[in-house]
């Protein structure tokens, strides 16, 4: 903490979160006081009652609330968590800001601490750890453990569908930067046997595929119920030699602890739960389908699986778990910015023209970048670019290059230049290429079309639409404290 | 025996039991043969077999219709 000039410039309250905010339970608290949070008041059913609650909770991707159940039928003493990064206020509170910040403020609240590069890590000793205050290492039973439950009525089974897993390099155990930390979906097989779903080009696939290769063991560390910046950040695609604790903490700009596992993983000290496992080398058991970010579900295949060798957590711990099927959910809003903001920060290394990309729709497949145009055609030279990107390359399908004076989170904004700066000819479609392997429109699975929707004005050379003398509409702070009169006066109007 | 509303083979696990006041409320079954694993208490559409979309069905015995995400090394 002693090297200011390099970690991110944070607001006031930004730092006063940071440094409050050291766990999920912390996290919860703030998220109370704010009003953003729910301790659902009767008794529900795993089935069907949790996955109507999120769906509902879903509908307000602005104000949806973190909601806890803690009255499960059968599971007397369990706690479950959905809805933590459920809305952009409760991302909005843990950034330092205040409730119904706008998406563009967040998007750039996240982009103005990218590129900081000192990792915030403090160590915490396994006897002090408040994660390892329960010790399961003998008869487990994460049935026993967990309010396991079906998130989509055809889901394969019951999965754990929002923990941290992380894993180290099992041809480099000790390098702490080769150790990957990600959101994996999980599917419980039996009382101590999961699998993990990953493809050979996640950090993890590359792990598996390298252990059995070489006959070694790979051990993993999943960590349930964490600080919520870890759960944000854990999902951006970053470089495999670069680690995710520290990407995570210094995105937060405040140190995240660490303590070990007991099988010699980095671990959140202060986690609810953290389950132990080992890899059975080329074993493989079917797994899904399970209802994926696109909307729709993946198929049943034959998937890695994981024996747990011991589980540690908290007293009363929370199992904090996820929705995801048909957006909006909270799946689009925790990832959405963390995806939005690298593909940013990449195409402005070569573009400083592009202001503002906004990858929230299905981690992506349709994305809206505004740019500063300079020349006829340049905002399509830009999106090809922008399909360069690591995580361009698959996942950004759908493409809508606009203009600066749109904003790209504003979809009305959007839908105008839609209207009125695109022709048929601006449109570009880029045939058999890389796609998401679960993405339903593909070709085959993992090969499709990409669309590059040029909705930029019209610049020289090009004198269509050269005439169109652009309206503009009052503006700036006035503009602001009108809106907010009106608003006031309508509440008024009302009590 | 368990049928599995999947697969409907009887190759079932009793997994856990959820209990209130001493009273199964219910139980978690996992089929050995097609991975399927459900609470005899869910929606009817998860569980029942005649009430499943068809397309959800599996057939454990068709070896060549699950693809590996990552091929085994051996």
């Amino acid at each position: 903490m002693d090297d200011k000039t390099q970690q991110p410039t944070l607001s006031d309250t930004a730092r006063v979160v940071a440094e409050r905010v050291r766990s999920l339970r912390d996290y919860l608290e703030l998220l109370d006081e704010n009003g953003q949070y729910v301790a659902w008041p009767e008794p529900v059913m795993l089935e069907p009652d949790v996955r109507e609650v999120a769906v509902a909770a879903g509908r307000d991707s602005m104000h949806g609330p973190a909601v806890m159940f803690d009255q499960i039928r059968g599971y007397p003493e369990k706690r479950l968590l959905i809805g933590a990064h459920g809305s952009f206020s409760n991302l909005a509170l843990l950034l330092g800001h205040p409730k119904g910040t706008t998406i563009k403020a967040l998007f750039h609240e996240i982009v103005g601490r990218w590129g900081s590069d000192t990792p915030l890590i403090s160590r915490v000793s396994s006897s002090d750890a408040p994660i390892h205050e329960n010790r399961v290492e003998s008869d487990i039973n994460l049935y026993d453990l967990l309010p396991l439950y079906r998130v989509n009525e055809y889901d394969g089974g019951f999965y754990i569908a929002k923990a941290n897993v992380v894993s180290r390099d099992p041809e480099a155990p000790d390098d702490f930067d080769r150790q990957n930390v990600g959101i994996y979906r999980i599917q419980v097989h039996g009382p101590d046997l999961i699998s993990i779903l990953s493809v050979p080009s996640h950090d993890l696939g590359r792990q598996i595929m390298a252990a059995e290769a070489a006959g070694l063991p790979l051990k993993v560390a999943i960590m349930i119920g964490n600080h919520p910046a870890m759960c944000m950040f854990a999902a951006t695609p970053i470089h495999y030699d670069e680690s995710e604790f520290a990407y995570a903490s210094q995105m937060m700009g405040s140190s995240l602890e660490l303590t070990e596992s007991g099988n010699g993983m980095d671990i959140l000290a202060h986690s609810e739960m953290v389950i132990e496992a080992e890899l059975l080398n080329n074993e493989r058991v079917l797994e899904g389908p399970f209802g994926e970010f696109p909307g729709s579900y993946s198929g049943v295949r034959k998937v890695p699986s994981f024996r747990v060798t011991a589980v540690s957590h908290r007293d009363d711990p929370i199992f904090e778990n996820i929705y995801i099927g048909k957006g909006w959910t909270e799946h689009d809003t925790l990832i959405g910015l963390n995806t939005s903001a690298p593909v940013y920060a990449q195409l402005k290394q070569s573009f400083p023209e592009v202001q503002a990309v906004n990858a929230l729709y299905q981690h992506g497949l349709t994305a809206i970048i505004s740019v500063k145009n300079r020349f006829a055609g340049f905002a399509k030279s830009v999106a090809m670019s922008a399909l360069g990107t690591p995580h361009g390359l698959m996942y950004l399908k759908n493409l809508i290059m606009v203009d600066d004076d749109v904003d790209p989170f504003d979809l009305n904004q959007v839908m105008w230049a839609l209207s009125t700066r695109t022709r048929a000819s601006d449109i570009i479609v880029l045939p058999n290429m890389p796609m998401v392997i679960i993405d339903p429109a593909a070709e085959v699975p993992g090969k499709g079309h990409h669309l590059i929707i040029d909705a930029t004005s019209f610049m020289p050379p090009d004198h269509v639409g050269a005439d169109a003398r652009i309206v503009t509409p009052p503006g700036g702070e006035q503009i602001d404290a009108l809106a907010k009169r009106l608003q006031e006066l309508r509440s008024g109007e009302r009590s | 025996m368990t049928t599995c509303p999947r697969c409907e083979r009887d190759k079932t696990r009793l997994e856990h039991e959820g209990s209130e006041t001493g009273r199964t409320l219910w139980r978690v079954y996992h089929c050995l043969a097609c991975a399927f694993t459900w609470r005899d208490t869910e929606p009817a559409a998860s569980i029942d077999a005649k009430m499943r979309d068809r397309w959800f069905q599996v057939d454990p015995d068709d070896d060549g219709g699950f693809p590996y995400n990552i091929p085994p090394a051996l």
